[in-house]
């Protein structure tokens, strides 16, 4: 189903590494980007991930929370990361509970721990003289921007598009990039569910981004789709409207995350572990389970 | 003109492209296009231009060519929302064919925009003599709409919607 | 023509010897006891500790002792305890966190804390040394299923493989088997073949013994053993072959995970959810169930948090908790959460059945549901 990576470092799945806050980017109300470097200078050495791998970050006396990483190392094409070149990872994470409430308590220079990299990451390698459409709804874009930023670097498509929408435009993630990122060579189509004072762009959906795509040469295109679950399911259903195969398009799925190992059961979606055959799929292997109400 | 520019589509071309997308079968075009080019326009907008009114008689069903259209809803109290923004290849004022001619929302454009005017009621009069001509037309508008719908539930799902037990953020953030 | 389980028998007081040296040699020795009216696996010291002339009458949600006419030391089959309540412990500390002194204190008034250093270890993997005495042949491969999940995946549980190297397995075959054993539908026994390091076959007076391993072997040279006589090898044959005779009870598991996987939306679901009350019973007493929860424990000060990982269940309204909503929101998907990981997806994950037909889900179902009886409803259609 999928290719497996070993986390970093320890070969005990529950050893996390001690990692500190080198700084906080607010990106809106509520998400908040955490530049996390660990601390033992051996393990940033040794540490290293793909696009759509994510870690487990521990807050003791909390828990832990599974975060995508969201920005590729060391940093090729990107903004200056916030102390020089020293190595940091970055985490984009919305405040919704428990732990991410803890999370949001520590502050720059405190610490928490970090385990990883788990997960099958984004098929990037397929991308060669593709034309390659990054489809994120709301915070999945975090898992899909390290993609991106790999995607940019190595130049290897033949044209790259990224359809991106959120509810409001105040939420829409990484405003600041992406002039950078469209002087790269980016396509960037963006939307919001609802319209704030001020917003000349697409007001709609973002399947409807992808209904509108003009060129579209479906033989000749990979789709990696991150969002809500219902967005995704609708994505794929304008994605094989268009003409695109399943065995081209890509999604990442999200369920309870524990262990990250595959063995505390909670993370199942039929036969998959989505902390081992997933979180990213190809489409066709996980449609028959993804579309069965409960499973 | 130079000789390196395409030649512009004559008014007939446009209807019958704008037609043929909407998925007429190419047997029945030339004689809807010869009844129906006459009585169409193409229109061009130029940003912050209104198309139709909300609640006005409207006779147009319009086909986006080119550019980009905001819907709106007026809420007393809280003035004109924006709902939805349409692009190339978008049906727009389908109440002027299914409704009673009132449009169920306004339409401003949102940058330099064309769109291809057919004639309202010439369609339903077509639709109504030839039915075979009304089930294309029929089947074409129930598409479109039920994307439209679709669309319009997921936006009302709110998906993106911040997880109920959020806790409110203090102001040092 | 002999049964090489039946080349050597010794006495029925060799057992007790067996015992004595075994804890003599620092094993922890696991054997089976009657407590609060049945038959578990606990700490055995003595062979009259044994449920010596005690039996199991079992039927989908009942479960209870009964004299025998004889006094058969390993009279019955399997009870409440599944083995891997001492390989998979029901809680353990898998990690520690602890503060580094502070750097600094926070700053006045500030709600962040920047100061805190955490530093985390896990613990060095458990010590004890088990010999278990008694493993039924289902619970053979019940604990070979749990090798594969904890040992040769792409991570290995140090905890498990720790305990499980150490541990000595003194397989006791099956003589009779009980009304909700099927063990033969899913090819797991009544008989012993492997993953013991010694097997036994209880007779009146003694045991035909043999060994399984070179760890086996050695133990065995330690006790006093005899050539097994041809009739006490036809003895022993003939109270094997009698836990198959007794096995009424059949599973089909032909085309079986094509047949769930096939039927994730068939009514019967909705069925059995009627009567299934989530309970989790059948999650604990299953030796193949694998899934666990990780709590975190901090002492007073809030300086030290131990993660401990504990038995979970997929039955557990929480369990499938994501994003402040639930992803099997009601008894029907859990149910079918259960049965189809283990006798479906199971396969796709490890290449076997998770199931190995000891019964004990359906013996300890409060409510008497029978996955027997529901799989043949969800292949013929019937209500």
């Amino acid at each position: 189903m999928g290719s497996l990576q070993r986390a970093a470092v320890s070969d005990d799945p529950w050893r996390s590494q001690t990692v500190r806050v080198a700084g906080k980017t607010v990106e809106c109300p509520g998400i908040t980007t955490y530049h996390l470097r660990p601390v033992d200078p051996q393990v940033a050495r040794d540490y290293s991930f793909r696009p759509g791998q994510f870690n487990m970050l521990y807050v003791p006396g909390a828990g832990e929370i599974a975060i995508g990483v969201s920005r590729s190392l060391p940093p090729a094409v990107t903004c200056a990361p916030p102390e020089g070149d020293a190595m940091t990872l970055d985490h984009t994470i919305r405040l919704a509970g428990r732990v991410t409430g803890a999370l949001a308590r520590i502050g720059v220079g405190g610490t928490l721990g970090l385990r990883g990299p788990f997960g099958t990451p984004w098929p990037v390698e397929l991308c060669s003289d593709q034309d390659v459409v990054l489809v994120a709804g709301g915070t999945g874009l975090a898992s899909l921007r390290a993609a991106l930023y790999q995607l940019l670097d190595n130049h290897c498509w033949r044209r790259l598009i990224l359809l991106y929408g959120s509810r409001t435009p105040e939420v829409l993630l990484y405003q600041r990039e992406y002039s950078l990122w469209i002087e790269r060579g980016l396509q960037l189509e963006t939307t919001v569910d609802r319209d704030h004072e001020g917003w000349t762009g697409n007001i709609g959906v973002v399947p409807q981004l992808l209904d509108r795509l003009m060129p579209l040469e479906p033989q000749r295109t990979i789709l990696m789709c991150c969002g809500p679950e219902v967005m995704m399911r609708y994505v794929m259903r304008s994605a094989r409207a268009r003409g695109i195969a399943k065995e081209r398009l890509f999604v990442s799925t999200e369920r309870h995350m524990q262990c990250a190992v595959g063995l505390c059961g909670h993370c199942q979606l039929g036969p998959a572990f989505l902390c081992r055959e997933g979180p990213t799929f190809r489409y066709d292997m996980i449609e028959p389970y993804l579309t069965v109400e409960g499973l | 003109m130079t000789l390196s520019d395409p030649p512009t589509p004559s008014l007939p071309q446009c209807v019958a492209q704008t037609l043929a997308r909407l998925g007429i079968p190419a047997a029945l075009l030339p004689t809807l296009v010869a009844d129906l080019a006459p009585a169409s326009e193409i229109w061009e907008f130029v940003p912050g231009e209104n198309l139709f009114r909300e609640n006005a008689p409207f006779a147009h069903l319009l086909v986006i060519d080119a550019g980009k259209v905001a819907l709106e809803m007026g809420v007393p109290g809280r003035g004109r929302t924006r709902i939805l923004s349409l692009g190339a290849g978008d049906i727009v004022a389908w109440s002027a064919v299914l409704g009673n001619g009132q449009m169920t929302t306004s339409a401003t454009s949102l940058e330099a925009t064309r769109v291809i005017a057919l004639p309202a009621g010439r369609i339903l009069a077509l639709c109504e003599s030839n039915h075979e001509v009304g089930y294309f037309f029929m089947k074409a508008l129930a598409k479109a709409i039920g994307n439209r719908l679709v669309a319009t539930r997921l936006q009302l799902l709110d998906v993106f919607s911040p997880h109920p037990s959020t806790v409110p953020l203090r102001s040092t953030e | 023509m002999s049964d090489s389980a039946d080349s050597l028998w010794i006495s029925k007081g060799e057992l007790q010897r067996l015992i004595d040296l075994l804890w003599d040699r620092g094993y922890s020795v696991i054997g089976p006891q009657v407590q609060s009216s049945a038959i578990v696996y606990d700490q055995l010291r003595d062979v009259s500790q044994l449920p010596q002339g005690w039996t199991e009458v079992t039927s989908a949600g009942s479960y209870r002792l009964v004299r025998r006419s004889d006094d058969a030391w390993f009279g019955f089959n399997v009870g409440p305890h599944a083995w891997k309540r001492f390989l998979f412990p029901s809680q353990l500390t898998v990690a520690t966190a602890r503060q580094a002194e502070r750097l600094r204190e926070p700053a006045e008034g500030s709600e962040e804390d920047s100061a805190t250093v955490w530093l985390f270890e896990t613990p060095p993997p458990p010590q004890t040394s088990y010999a278990f005495l008694g493993v039924r042949a289902c619970d053979l491969a019940a604990i070979a299923i749990q090798d594969r999940v904890f040992m040769e995946q792409a991570y290995v549980d140090p905890a498990y493989a720790a305990l499980r190297t150490r541990a000595l397995v003194i397989a006791v075959n099956c003589t009779q088997a009980i009304s909700t054993c099927f063990c033969t539908s899913m090819k797991t026994g009544p008989k012993c073949e492997q993953g013991f390091d010694l097997a036994l076959t209880e007779l009146p007076t003694g045991f035909t013994i043999e060994s399984g391993s070179a760890r086996g072997a050695a133990i065995l040279e330690q006790l006093e053993t005899y050539p097994a006589s041809h009739s006490q090898q036809q003895e022993a044959a003939a109270r094997r072959r009698q836990a198959v005779a007794d096995i009424g009870k059949h599973l089909e598991t032909t085309g079986l995970r094509e047949t769930l996987l096939e039927n994730l939306d068939h009514p019967h679901w909705a069925d059995v959810a009627q009567r299934c009350i989530s309970c989790t019973n059948c999650t604990m007493v299953c030796p193949t169930c694998f899934c666990s929860s990780v709590d975190e424990v901090s002492d007073l000060e809030g300086v030290r948090v131990d993660r401990e990982r504990r038995w979970d269940s997929c039955f557990n309204l929480e369990f499938s908790a994501m994003n402040g909503g639930r992803v099997r929101d009601d008894i029907r998907s859990r149910y079918r959460q259960w049965l189809t990981h283990k006798l479906a997806t199971w396969i796709d994950q490890f290449g076997t059945s998770g199931c190995v037909g000891c019964g004990r889900c359906i013996t300890w179902c409060p409510v008497g549901i029978d996955l027997t009886e529901e799989v043949a409803k969800l292949r013929t259609g019937e209500r």
